[in-house]
This record gives structure tokens, sequence and C-alpha cells, in this order.
């Protein structure tokens, strides 16, 4: 004699509501992403009202995709020059980042019968990280530079966490000690650019700063250690103008599978290996540039998910398992019939996680030119293997006084 | 079978219902009201009571007789989270303002105040009704001040909640214009510690 509760149970398990119910679930969950995809190919084809207007449209993203959501909002936002708006979508990307920095139950138990599509997207440790890097610029092009400096604080913090899937980030680096000299914190700014110096393998994009910096704090061995590495000829300047130049797009996610008999299929993301070349920044009329400081973009991507490789294939193990234990009771309970049902829409049902934030470029390069005090209106050419034919961009005119530093944000 | 469809539907609708009620509450403004280690709203009352004592019973202001003039410049941020510390200078200025021993520069204002006094002489204004120029008062003292902040995170181990300490500093300073030296600084201190749950439903 069944007691309601176990009669409950037995009709919500039996095996045709089930597969109904895991295909449901397949359907409802993929859903979200195309719209993400959509504006994402809106972007790149040089429409990015329209990239934000499918993002806005007033449907319901989900929680799961949230985060996706306000980053790539936040970026497009960025590319159309509103910058406070972009600032607004991005600190709600950080927010949704605390909190699922708690692991929810439900969503692991629903994950380990379906995919990580069930997952509320957390961001690989490079996303979290750009999505500091995009709200220091939008900071320092709004003049809020005390905002900026948060940024920074907490993007130290993330690359403390990560220091080998995130170290690559050179343009990040040299921002966050931008951040930081910006509002005169010179111990902060000389440990960031200390450790960049010995990061990179040629120590002159940071040279001119540390020697500066280590002038001011008294620190003359280390003067004199920078002196040698300072770019020939030095560009000087009153005041200067700092680039955040993007160009190229990130690699997307590729689904990958290995599939083994009779039923058992274990699937991953992983990155397409692409580069995004250096690219040359040249300053009409001529003003030489520091030497930039520059990130590709996909080869910090490709090591953050290296950083997580182990936690995937972990959880992989364990929806295997689960997957082929629900399968081989129903095949119990249902007979062979039911199985093979069962383990063909649990087969169709694993689907590698592939969701990442589209917009992002495929190089972030730092260009900082000093300038003398002044008037200016200034023309950026930039070279680079794909970048021949691209047009010279004209900077509004612009008042630079002494000690003075004015950003702008430009995308290739 | 109809018996335990309609039990399981009735423990799902309770579930949802459960999940959905909103509550509010009125919060008095001298209420301690914490949820994390975060900076709130009444660590500023406490800090603005502290240093507003501090500044007002010490040395220069406290043997001052002639309400010295002020002029409050922002406070720097310089911890890791976006406080508005406008607000804090904004309850400083009230309390030095209601105190009644000083008097505080508009500064917030200045640009205002020009554009009114062009205003004023663009001829629309009738001359006697026309306030007069170069009478603004200079201030004597600046207060500037910056906040800082140090988050420590509990080591990672197995456990089930992540414990954070926060420690929360304002320095203010009041400077003598014409001689450049510091005439009071004091500073003070909000250490808080909170513990998060790794994981939840």
């Amino acid at each position: 004699m069944f007691t309601p509760f176990q009669a409950g149970l037995t009709y919500l398990c039996r095996p045709g509501l089930l597969i109904f119910i895991l295909l449901f679930m397949l359907v409802g969950l993929t859903g979200c992403a195309g719209r993400l995809n959509q504006a994402s190919a809106l972007f790149y084809s040089d429409q990015p009202e329209s990239s934000l207007a499918e993002l806005e449209k007033g449907d319901w993203f989900g929680k799961r995709n949230q985060l996706l959501f306000f980053m790539e909002r936040g970026l497009v936002l960025h590319q159309l020059g509103r910058f406070q708006e972009s600032v607004d979508s991005l600190l709600q990307a950080a927010e949704v980042i605390d909190e699922v920095e708690l692991l929810s139950v439900s969503e692991q138990v629903g994950s380990l019968v379906t995919n990580e599509w069930m997952m509320r997207y957390k961001g690989e440790y490079s996303e979290r990280l750009w999505v500091h890097s995009y709200l220091m610029m939008n900071f320092l092009l709004l003049g809020e530079y005390d905002s900026a400096l948060v940024e920074a604080k907490q993007s130290l913090e993330l690359l403390g966490r990560y220091p080998e899937a995130l170290g690559g980030d050179y343009f990040t680096r040299g921002l966050i000690a931008l951040c930081f000299a910006n509002v005169a914190e010179d111990n902060d700014a000389y440990l960031v650019y200390r450790r960049l110096a010995e990061d990179l393998p040629d120590p002159t994009p940071v040279a001119a700063d540390l020697v500066a910096i280590s002038s001011r704090l008294g620190q003359l061995d280390e003067v004199k250690r920078f002196k040698r590495h300072l770019p020939k000829p030095f560009p000087r300047g009153d005041g200067e103008l700092v680039l955040f130049v993007a160009n190229g797009k990130i690699p997307r996610k590729r689904p990958g599978n290995v599939v083994l008999p009779p039923s058992i299929r274990f699937s991953f993301p992983y990155y397409e290996s692409t580069r995004t070349p250096a690219i040359g920044v040249s300053i009409l009329p001529l003003h030489l540039p520091l030497p930039a400081l520059s990130s590709d973009l996909a080869a910090v991507v490709v090591r953050s998910l290296e950083e997580r490789k182990a936690s995937i294939i972990t959880k992989e193990t364990a929806r295997v398992a689960a997957k082929e234990a629900i399968s081989q009771s129903v095949g119990n309970d249902h007979g062979k019939t039911a199985e093979a049902v069962v383990r063909l829409s649990l087969f169709l049902l694993e689907e590698p996680d592939t969701r990442s934030w589209q917009t992002l470029p495929g190089r972030l390069t730092l260009v900082r030119v000093p300038l003398p005090a002044g008037t200016h209106t200034i023309r950026v050419r930039v070279s680079g293997l794909e970048l021949f034919d691209m047009p010279e961009i004209t900077l509004p005119e612009f008042q630079l006084r002494p000690g003075q530093r004015i950003f702008h944000s430009l995308r290739y | 079978m109809k018996k335990a469809l309609f039990l399981w539907g009735g423990i799902l609708l309770l579930v949802f219902l459960a999940g959905c009620s909103v509550t509010t509450r009125e919060v008095a403004s001298d209420e301690k009201v914490i949820y994390d280690e975060g900076y709130h709203f009444s660590d500023k009352k406490a800090i603005v009571a502290d240093m507003s004592e501090s500044l007002l019973t010490k040395h220069p202001l406290v043997r001052s007789t002639q309400r010295p003039v002020l002029i409050v410049y922002g406070i720097a941020n310089r911890t890791s989270e976006h406080i508005s510390t406008s607000a804090i200078t904004d309850d400083i200025r009230q309390t030095l303002l209601e105190s009644g021993r000083v008097r505080l520069i508009n500064e917030t204002q200045r640009k205002n105040i020009a554009a009114e006094t062009s205003y004023q002489y663009g001829g629309s204004v009738a001359a006697e009704t026309r306030i007069l120029k170069a009478r603004q008062v200079g201030a004597r003292y600046m207060l500037t001040g910056t906040l800082r902040s140090i988050k420590k995170d509990q080591p990672r181990q197995f456990r089930l909640t992540k414990k954070t300490l926060m420690y929360y500093s304002l320095n203010l300073e009041l400077t003598d214009i014409q001689t450049g030296l510091i005439e009071w600084a004091d500073s003070t201190e909000v250490i808080r510690e909170a513990s998060k749950p790794f994981i939840g439903w």
C-alpha cells in the first residue's frame, strides 16, 4: 500500500514524465543565450545601439544569465560613451559575482542530473577581473578618481587570489598602478609597478614610472636601477594623454566532448587558441608615447579556464556517475526500453557550458602620451597586422594643465 | 493518485508563497542595523560624532573667541568600497554649524555664487539691491581627511563559513591656511568581524 507521498514520488519519477521535464529544461536553459548571441552579433557588425536594444528588450533574462547580461550591457554602454550607465551595469555585475560565491545546493543538485547551464553563470576569473578593469576605465573617463581607486583595490584582491591565471593581464595591472598614481598614492603605485617590472619580459614600459616614484620616495638605488631601462628617446611633457585602446574579438567558448559506451558523455568547454596581434599607436601631430602595456585577452582567459580544470573534471565525473545511477535505476524498475530512452535523453542533455562575455575585445592596450600644457587636437593612428586600413581617429579638442591626465577610450 | 497530486501541488504552492512574502519595518536613525562587515550608516553617525566633538573641544577651536572661518574639503576615499564620503563631510559641516563656534565657507556653491553675482551685475537687477563684490570672507582653516580600510579574510580551509575582518579609520586634519601648519588632527576607527556561509539553498 502506497502512502500519498510515495505515490507522488512514483508519479513524478515515471520515465516519460522525467524525459519530458529534462527536455523542457534543456530548451528553457539555452533560450536566453540566443539573445546574448544576437546582441553580440549586432555589436560586432558595428550596431552597438541595436545590440543594446536587444539586451534591453524587457524580457526577463533569468538569474542564470544575469551576470552575462550586466557584463555585455556594461561593455556596450562603454563603447557608446555612456560611461555612467556602464558603471551602473558593471557594478551590478560585481554584485552578482559576490552573490554567486555562495554555493547553492539546489543549483548543484539540479546541475548534477542536467548540465552546467542550470547554474548561475559565475564568470571566468579573468571576466571577473575585466569587470573591474572596465569600471576603472569608466571612472577615470568620468573623472571620479577615488572610485577608480576602489576598483583598483578590488582588482588587486582578485589578482592576489588567482596570480597564475591573471598575472599575464599587464593592461589591467598597469591600469591599477595608474589609478594609485593618479591620486598620489605613491607607495601602492610603486608596489604594482615594481611587480610588473619583475613579470614583464622587459621593464621598459614601467621604467619611467618607477624612476619618478622611487625618486619621490627617496629610493635612490631603485632610481639608478631603472634609469638604465628608460626608453630612448625619452618622451617628456607637462601632462599626459592616456588612451585605452581595444582591438579584435575575444574567442568564443567551444563545446568539447568525450563519449564512452554505453552512453557516457563527458562534456567540457574550451577556448579556440587565437591570438590578437599587438598594435602600434602613433599620435599626430607627432608626440612620442611611452612604451605601451598590452594584454592578449585570449591568452588570459585560456589560463583562467585552465585554473578551473580540476573542478570542472570533478563535477563532470560526479554528473556522469549520477546519470548512470539514474539510468540503471530506471532500467531496474521499468525495463530496458525505459532505460534506453532515459539514457538517450540524459546523453542529449549533457551540454558543456559555453557561456562567456562575448563583446570583450581580443586585446587591450594602455597608451600614455606625455604632452606639453595647452590646447591640443590629436589624431590617433593605429597600425598592426590586420589593421593597416584603419582610419585615423580625431579626438575632441582638449585643454591640458600641468600634471593633468586626460583619458580616452578607443575600439578598433 | 489524484490525492497524491493535490498533496504535491499544495506543498509546492506553500513553498513558493513562503518565498515570495515581503516584509518591511521602520528603522530608527539611532538604531544599529548591521548586515555584514561593510560600512553602514550607523558607522557614519559614530564617526561624525567622535570627530566633531574632538575638533570642537581641542586646540585651536576650543580657545578661539572669534568664530574662526573654516572650509571643509572632501574626504578622500582610500577604502576598497564605494563609500560616499561627502555624506560624512555634510554631517560634520552641519554639526560644526550647530555648535555656533565656527563659520563655514560654502565651497560647493562657489560656481553658483559667481553666476548669481554676474547676473546681478548684468543689468537686470536694481543697483541698490545688488550684493557688493569682493566682500566674501576668506577661510583661516582647512579641514581635510582620509577614510582608509583594511580587509582581512580568514585563510582558505575546509569550513562552512567565511570570516572577514574589516578595519576602517578616518583621519581628519585642520590646517592653518596662513601658516600651512597642521593645528589639529585626530582619527577614529571601526573594526568589525562578520561571517558568511559558503553554502545556501
